[in-house]
């Protein structure tokens, strides 16, 4: 689903250039969880807004569904995340201005769809995240647990194959972050791939594998046993890993 | 796209009152100096009616000196006139002569309607000086000079005015209203029709004007010779002809002018509180354009995580752009909205006394200039925006 090659990053002012990225090499297939874990600084957001089309690498390749997007005009890369991907982070980035259900409809917007069919589809979205009740509030009138479920809904209204979390349970408190993590974990049972970057060893071992980086290098990518999804074509690669954990709830 | 901007602004509009009302404001200054404009414009494109080349204006001041034998000195001044070599024709006039900034006006009727009509009074050869050509009709001759004849000439505002799309030579009309009493001997036949006659110039409405010809006692009431000297006729005539007439009018005083120079006087009177108007509200468009641009800087350096966010979900840098000309657009729109309701009482109201399509032009031509105003302020600002790269906006927050 995405294919990472010899990826290098380098930030450069005029007179420092930093390394975020050196060498990754990283395929995730379609149905994979994959979590990324590492110390704070060492190149994780780098790699997921790579990973997201957000950001360009200063070397290698980024294909998406096997296709090499490097020829791709600020146009087609803003079709494909539009598309293909869906966002979630930390800090929920929901509008204040706008009320939930026109929060969630925005990535609708970049698209050639009616205002009721646009509509419907938000709905539809905030119905699977259990928001429907709250259409027509406004973010500041939300818990955390409710803005990220939002963001949630927003980032599956276009139906993306793939989902890109940026620490979606770092702002939240463990029960909350529990409750994010199980739509997460139910989402990638309907199919959806997800990326997402954590601190929380414990929702990272809830996820089917785990890329470790250290100061913008790989230095781990195991499966983790037992979890959903187990069984599945990439299961049978290296890095065996850690343990048994319960299986993902429901919506 | 457009739905979802509205519904963004709307809810921001208590962020952006001031905004809204700088453009309230603006738009009606705009509004106001548009009408003008457009209303000067249109007065200027109709013909004044008349030639004003080589025309000189002698102005006579009898003093004390009784009507009765007014009259009688300006008939021997223009026959004194019309001995020079150097002049062509000459004409003597009301005191509201073209130029002159004097104006005479009244209630004119045909038994039917009833106008406000400026009133003149003049001579056989006006037509000849001025070059006033005669549509329909013919201009006053000898036989409108006996006392018993009341002839009046009449200009194509007038005529249309009284008389609509009907013939107006042979018909008669007199002063007052339709339902006032008026004797056999009140009425006047027109016997020709001019077309405009602008006296105030070029800027002037092409307001309904009629001739009386000048006999009589009457011819008291014209002081004014209105002079057409050959071209290149210099100020030493101009000398020897006061002189000259001085000693006819002995205690008189002459006041000699050139029409050209009194038309540029006139224009100016128009021209300099349009121009004055014009230069405020210009400051006032670029303080509200200096405005929209740092409100719109501000408001792209606040919502940096929206705009990477925007970007994450699909929003292409070019998208960006628009939808920030879009927002300002929607602020505009809702600004002209408000003076809208005000600017058409306007045109409902007749207010002044301007014809309608005058004030519709001025709002269309305020609203187009307003969202100009409001693209170019946003053009540049929603450029910076549409670069700013989404990683790092999105890493900010």
């Amino acid at each position: 689903m995405i294919t990472l090659q010899n990826i290098e990053k380098v930030y450069r002012t005029s007179s420092i250039e930093t390394l975020a990225l050196n060498n990754i090499n990283i395929n995730i297939r379609k149905g994979e969880f994959v979590s990324i874990m590492g110390p704070s600084g060492c190149g994780k957001s780098t790699l997921l807004n790579i990973m997201g089309l957000l950001d360009e690498p200063s070397k290698g390749s980024v294909a998406i569904a096997g296709q090499p997007v490097k020829s791709y005009r600020d146009k087609e890369l803003a079709a494909l995340r539009n598309q293909k991907i869906g966002f979630i982070f930390q800090s929920f980035h929901l509008i204040n201005d706008l009320s939930v259900l026109d929060n969630v409809e925005i990535p609708l917007l970049y698209r050639p769809a009616n205002g009721k069919s646009r509509l419907d589809h938000a709905k539809e979205a905030l119905e699977k995240v259990g928001l429907s009740n709250r259409m027509k509030h406004f973010p500041r009138q939300l818990s955390g647990g409710q803005k990220q479920r939002v963001a949630i809904a927003r980032a599956i209204v276009g139906n993306p194959e793939i989902i890109l979390a940026d620490e979606p349970t770092g702002n939240l408190d463990s029960a909350m972050g529990n409750e994010i993590m199980s739509i997460l974990q139910s989402l990638n049972d309907d199919g959806a791939t997800i990326i997402m970057v954590t601190h929380d060893e414990s929702m990272a071992k809830k996820t089917h594998r785990l890329i470790r980086l250290f100061d913008g290098t790989q230095v781990g990518d195991s499966l983790l046993q037992g979890v959903a999804g187990a069984g599945r074509e990439w299961q049978g690669a290296s890095m065996p890993s850690v343990q048994t954990l319960p299986s993902t709830p429901k919506l | 796209m457009l739905t979802h901007l509205f519904k963004l602004m709307w809810n921001k509009k208590r962020t952006h009152t001031l905004l809204i009302v700088e453009i309230i404001a603006s738009f009606l200054v705009l509004f106001g100096v548009t009408s003008l404009i457009v209303f000067n414009l249109r007065n200027y494109q109709e013909p004044i009616g008349f030639a004003y080349e080589n025309v000189w204006t002698l102005n006579f001041n009898a003093r004390d000196q009784p009507d009765s034998t007014v009259g009688e000195v300006m008939q021997r001044v223009k026959e004194r006139i019309q001995t020079y070599p150097q002049v062509e024709s000459t004409t003597l006039f009301s005191s509201n002569a073209p130029y002159t900034m004097n104006m005479s006006n009244g209630d004119v009727t045909n038994g039917n309607a009833r106008t406000l009509s400026n009133q003149y009074r003049t001579d056989l050869d006006m037509a000849k000086t001025l070059n006033v050509p005669v549509l329909e009709g013919r201009w006053f001759n000898k036989s409108d000079e006996s006392a018993d004849v009341r002839t009046m000439v009449i200009n194509t505002p007038l005529k249309e005015a009284l008389f609509g799309d009907e013939p107006a030579l042979g018909k008669q009309i007199t002063f007052g209203g339709p339902g006032d009493k008026h004797k056999k001997e009140d009425y006047f036949t027109i016997v020709g029709v001019i077309g405009n006659f602008k006296t105030q110039g070029e800027y002037m409405t092409n307001a309904p004007g009629l001739f009386q010809l000048n006999k009589g006692e009457a011819r008291s009431y014209t002081r004014t010779a209105l002079i057409k000297v050959k071209p290149g006729t210099d100020a030493s005539f101009e000398a020897q002809l006061t002189k000259d007439l001085g000693m006819l009018t002995k205690d008189w005083n002459i006041e000699v002018s050139y029409m050209e120079n009194q038309r540029q006087s006139t224009h100016n009177i128009t021209l300099v509180p349009v121009t004055i108007f014009l230069i405020i509200s210009g400051f006032l468009l670029i303080n509200v354009a200096l405005g929209l641009f740092g409100v719109l800087n501000v408001s792209i350096t606040k919502r940096r995580s929206e705009i990477g966010l925007r970007r994450a979900l699909g929003a292409t840098g070019n998208g960006i752009s628009k939808q920030f000309v879009g927002e300002i657009w929607v602020l505009a729109t809702f600004g002209l909205l408000i003076g809208l309701l005000f600017a058409v009482q306007f045109p409902l109201m007749n207010v002044f006394d301007l014809k309608a399509d005058v004030y519709i032009t001025a709002i269309v031509l305020s609203v187009v200039v307003i969202y100009l105003i409001v693209t170019l302020c946003a053009v540049f600002p929603s450029r910076q925006a549409a670069e700013i790269q989404p990683a790092v906006a999105l890493h900010e927050e």
